[in-house]
């Protein structure tokens, strides 16, 4: 008898497979997963691979060196990294507006006036109607009590900005209804004495006037010119539920695009140079234009450029080939937005801007696997073999599924990059890699919801997400509720939180439940969908998606519930069957490449 | 405000004098009434008791349970800061997010997270704020173990007016079942050294005034 390991390096994990070879048959014994140690393809991994065999070897109940041979995958020879542009900005020149959206405004309705200061109370004369600012030095019952005599004397005071949060506090202590807006962070750089308008809707609901180009142009008497004008600021302030505009002579807000550079595609017959600003769907067509991607260049002095140039770097000093001899070979670009805060903004403003995020990956002829194998051979006294193309492994134990046959289709997706291949009847297989997986959906988990943190992005991504509605409630994402004998934690009061192995873990931020939810999808959908659709479309025989039947889903994404649905559902247009991989029948969709390793040892 | 050597004394010294006062038997339940010296600032308290509290059925109050010596006597926190403007913050905290607060005045206990518990017994939303008369405060909610909390304040030195305010709306946000940024407070190493002795003789004041078989009341707050 001897004893077989197969080893799986991948981008984030390093998975192993323990079989036993008996008269030409193999029978598996255990398996084991740990986290890659430094980048696939280099001898930092080795670390990593004692580990997961020791684990393997202790689950299997044999000591480490009755191991006859370790058999190590040909690491696809693969890397991707990830860029990201903002490519608008929004610009408030001369104070014109207020686009924040405090959380408690008082009052309701619309109020035009001259804009003053409630210090210059005593002095208003009745006949007018004015708009007053009140600074954080003037208490609310104060400023209350002011407003209440000077609405005695008959000064038309039609609405409120405020610099303390005390909108409502003010609202409830006057006797008419005037819309107020609050947490004007810095009240006093509004010009007075210009026209200015204040709008607050019902909570609920959003603006109407303020948020509209004629809205604007009917409070203000603006001509069609400068109708033409406001119509960024209306934009601005549209899906908030308060508002300011003020009329100054050369106020503006504009929303400027940055120049984010270009990109050049060079293709087997043309070449193709495209603006980021173009957003993600120009550069996907330009890409499927110019296919086969024989190589990208970003634009020196951008983020685009740096990527280019440091991925080409690092794959340079893996294999010891020259950076201009590695190559990209593929792309995939996604739009977002992603939260700003605006320049000029007087009161702490935030916009969605929008952005494009790119992956790409470079491939190029071998890794130094040999290298890892001697090393791993020194350091465990164990005869060590690099075997198999990694995308035959694959195939080989995503076959081991119940229920699969030849031909099939399997999708990879990993942290790094989607991976596809096929066999075919005939037992010829085609594979393809594609740029972008796991790791660019936590990038974009991470802009979109303004994280900065990426490894809780990573932890949004994969566990579900619930809301505590009190100590004995819990709102799932899904929305049923479950409930508690015992208080829950007052951590999570009223928080938002991820549901980790039984655990809750609260999240600090102030978005909605379905928020989170939505831009995770997004991103999910985005991503995986978007890749294996492109990756089948590539490896298909025919070059028609429709004409692969069978798909099975492998590698660590493919455990994520939501993307084997939002996978499922996509592809279910084109009359595919798609489902996880369960490999051996007790895997799930890990370990199709460890398993493949011993399965092709044949003595 | 600045704190000066003498002005501690001079606290120092009063409550001593109250203590020994107490003692001979001078202090009768008159105590519970305003003083008639006017505090610093603005925002002279009332607090007038109104009866039993009873148990709220509204879900949009959040209780304010206030100490057995809040309001009376000096009727300011360890740092001078006049009780009448802490209650008006706390309060003006709740209001802005849309909420009411009802203050009740615990006498049979003066530990923090009992008091704030009864109080949150009685909230009509299980949601309260429980304050000493140093200023030491703590939001609660009917749910939890007694010496469980939301948010605990324990450093009254460090609290100002803007954390009250901020301490009043998120007990208010916590009533809503909304997610509540954590109060911002300041940290200052020296706090406890500089204050403990204070601290210690107001606790055994507010202590004084106990009384274990009183009822919880209902207060209605003026400023005069």
């Amino acid at each position: 008898m001897k004893i077989i390991a197969g080893v799986d390096i991948g981008n984030s994990t390093t998975e192993v497979a323990l079989g036993a070879f008996i008269q030409g048959k193999i029978y598996f014994l255990s398996s084991a997963l740990t986290r890659t140690t430094g980048i696939k393809g280099t001898v930092d991994n080795v670390a990593g691979i004692k580990i997961a065999l020791e684990k393997a070897a202790v689950k299997a109940g044999r000591p480490l060196q009755d191991i006859s041979l370790v058999r190590l995958n040909e690491a696809a020879p693969v890397i991707g990294d990830l860029a990201m542009e903002t490519v608008t900005e929004t610009i408030i020149t001369e104070s014109t507006m207020i686009g924040h959206n405090p959380s408690t405004p008082g009052g309701l309705g619309l109020g035009v006036g001259i804009l003053r200061s409630i210090e210059d109370i005593d002095f208003l004369e009745a006949g007018e109607s004015y708009i007053l600012t009140v600074p954080k030095s003037v208490d609310f019952e104060t400023a209350a009590r002011r407003i209440e005599s000077a609405f005695s004397r008959n000064i038309d005071i039609r609405g409120l900005v405020v610099q303390n949060n005390d909108a409502v506090l003010i609202a409830n202590r006057i006797s008419k209804k005037i819309p107020i807006v609050d947490e004007v962070r810095d009240l006093h750089l509004l010009p007075l004495g210009v026209k200015a308008a204040v709008e607050v809707a019902e909570p609920g609901r959003v603006i109407e006037v303020l948020s509209d180009p004629y809205g604007i142009a009917g409070v203000f008497n603006l001509s069609p010119q400068e109708t033409k004008l406001v119509i960024p600021i209306a934009r601005a302030l549209i899906g908030n539920r308060s508002a300011v505009i003020l009329r100054t002579p050369k106020g503006d807000v504009t929303e400027r695009k940055i120049p984010a550079g270009k990109i050049q595609l060079q293709g087997r017959k043309n070449i193709i140079s495209i603006d980021i600003n173009e957003g993600a769907e120009k550069i996907m067509a330009a890409l499927k234009e110019v296919e086969p991607l024989l190589d990208a260049n970003g634009e020196p002095g951008t983020n685009v450029g740096g990527m280019t140039q440091r991925i080409r770097q690092v794959m340079a000093g893996l294999t010891g080939q020259k950076p201009e001899e590695i190559h990209i070979k593929d792309l995939l670009a996604v739009d977002v937005s992603i939260p700003q805060k605006v320049k000029g903004g007087i009161a702490g403003e935030f916009f969605m801007e929008s952005g494009v995020a790119l992956a790409a990956m470079v491939q190029t002829s071998r890794v130094p696997m040999d290298a890892v194998a001697r090393k791993l051979a020194e350091e465990t006294g164990l005869e060590v073999e690099i075997a198999g193309v990694e995308a035959n492994m694959a195939i080989l134990g995503a076959l081991t599924t119940p229920g699969t046959d030849k031909p099939l289709a399997i999708v990879d997706l990993g942290s790094g990059s989607t991976d596809a291949a096929i066999i075919t009847a005939d037992n010829q297989i085609t594979s393809v890699h594609c740029a972008g997986a796991g790791d660019m959906v936590n990038m974009l988990i991470n802009c979109e919801l303004g994280l900065n943190d990426m490894s809780l992005a990573e932890e949004i991504k994969i566990h579900p997400l619930a809301k505590v509605e009190n100590l004995f409630q819990l709102r799932m994402q899904d929305g049923s509720i479950q409930f508690f004998d015992k208080p829950l934690d007052p951590k999570v009061f009223g928080k938002l939180v991820l549901l980790k192995d039984g655990e809750m873990v609260p999240l600090e931020i102030n978005h909605s439940l379905e928020k989170v939810c939505h831009v995770r999808r997004k991103a999910k959908r985005k991503v995986f969908l978007e890749n294996t659709i492109r990756s089948l479309q590539k490896i298909s025989p025919t070059g028609n998606i429709r004409h692969i039947e069978y798909v099975v889903m492998v590698g660590g994404s493919a455990l994520d519930l939501e993307v084997a649905g939002i996978i499922a559902d996509g592809l279910n247009e084109f009359g595919i069957v798609v489902g996880k991989g369960n490999i051996r029948g007790q895997e799930g969709p890990r370990n199709a490449v460890a398993t493949g390793l011993v399965l092709s040892y044949s003595g | 405000m600045e704190i000066s050597r003498e002005m501690i004394e001079a606290v120092v010294r009063q409550v001593i004098e109250q203590v020994y006062s107490k003692e001979k038997g001078k202090l009768s339940d008159s105590m519970y009434q305003v003083p008639n010296e006017p505090s610093v600032g603005n925002g002279q308290l009332r607090l007038l008791e109104i009866g039993k509290a009873l148990k709220g059925n509204k879900v949009d109050e959040v209780v304010i349970a206030v100490s057995p010596e809040f309001g009376l006597n000096k009727a300011q926190t360890i740092t001078g800061i006049p009780h009448g403007v802490v209650l008006k913050e706390l309060i003006a905290g709740i209001e802005e997010e849309g909420l009411k607060a009802r203050v009740i005045r615990v006498k049979r206990v003066a530990d923090l997270a009992f008091l704030a518990w009864e109080g949150a017994k009685l909230s009509g939303s299980g949601i309260s704020i429980g304050i000493l008369s140093r200023g030491t405060t703590i939001i609660h909610q009917k749910d939890l173990q007694p010496l469980n909390n939301l948010e605990l304040f324990p450093q009254a030195p460090l609290l100002d007016k803007e954390t009250y305010r901020a301490i009043g709306r998120n007990a208010a946000k916590y009533a809503k079942g909304e997610p509540t940024d954590p109060v911002p407070v300041r940290n200052d190493q020296m706090a406890r050294p500089k204050y403990q002795a204070l601290a210690a003789v107001m606790h055994n004041k507010e202590t004084q005034m106990v009384d274990k078989n009183a009822d919880t009341v209902e207060l209605q707050v003026k400023w005069a």
